[in-house]
């Protein structure tokens, strides 16, 4: 039993899912399900549809270098049978799984943050700008911060009236 | 999925071209035969200076469909053509590789 990649989003296929398509050069293509196989009769590539692997990896959106991929290589010699390094595997699966999502999330964070800072940057700049839109220019040669003047409203004291209308 | 009339691509160097599928060999009134069912086909195309001639009718087996083949593990395997494997009346290729 085998753990194949989609040959179009590279998402992984187990056993019992998806279609293989062997092209006459004997080249064989896996594929998770229908939507990855219809694409790929449609002849798309998968660096250009935007929700593949491969387009994030290309386009940086994931992260693409890092020693969590080292462990995950192809391997075709099979092993003896050990039940340490069985054991010892598993266990390794798990937290090579965990770390390299950490990195990822990260990779995804730090890719964010910077929108964050820019937004920062763009609303000081407006503030400064279009202050006089929503403070008058003499109440802001009296108090020059950007921040507008605070308004107390008094409301009328009728809430102790009660209202039967709606009472049953 | 072949049935008769199919024309199906000579996977071996027996010298046959092309093959068109007149019977499927099994069951009477049997409809569609698939990787692994002999038929009995004529020749339609045929290599220059080869035992085979044009317009023989010789049986073979199916090799390869582009009607998916369902195994048992859940395994589908579609080809990008069909194709079949000259034999003769005990079962044996007529050719001498598989291509």
């Amino acid at each position: 039993m085998r753990l194949e990649k989609c040959w179009f989003c590279s998402s992984t296929v187990y056993p019992g899912h998806g279609i293989q398509f062997v092209r006459n050069d004997a080249k064989i293509f896996r594929f998770c399900r229908s939507k990855c196989h219809k694409n790929f009769k449609m002849k798309r590539n998968p660096r250009k549809v935007k929700w593949t692997k491969a387009y994030r990896r290309l386009h940086g959106k994931d992260m693409t270098q890092d020693s969590t991929f080292e462990f995950e290589r192809k391997r075709n010699r099979p092993e003896r049978y050990d039940r340490n390094l069985a054991e010892n595997t598993l266990k390794a699966i798990k937290k090579i799984d965990k770390v390299r999502s950490n990195r990822e999330a990260k990779h995804i964070e730090k890719r964010m943050k910077v929108k964050k800072s820019k937004e920062r940057r763009e609303a000081a700049k407006e503030l400064e700008q279009s202050i006089h839109l929503v403070k008058p220019p003499s109440v802001l040669a009296q108090d020059p911060s950007l921040t507008l003047p605070k308004i107390k409203v008094k409301v009328s004291q009728q809430q102790t009236e009660e209202n039967h209308a709606m009472e049953e | 999925m072949i049935q008769s009339q199919t024309h199906l691509n000579v996977a071996d160097n027996s010298g046959a071209r092309e093959l068109m599928c007149i019977r499927i060999i099994g069951t009477s009134n049997r409809r569609y035969a698939h990787i692994g069912d002999v038929i009995v086909a004529v020749i339609k195309e045929a290599a220059p200076n080869s035992p085979l001639e044009r317009s023989e009718v010789i049986r073979a087996v199916i090799v390869r469909t582009c009607k998916e083949l369902k195994r048992d593990n859940g395994m589908i395997i579609r080809y990008d053509d069909n194709a079949a494997v000259v034999i003769d009346q005990e079962g044996n290729p007529k050719g001498t590789r598989i291509l």
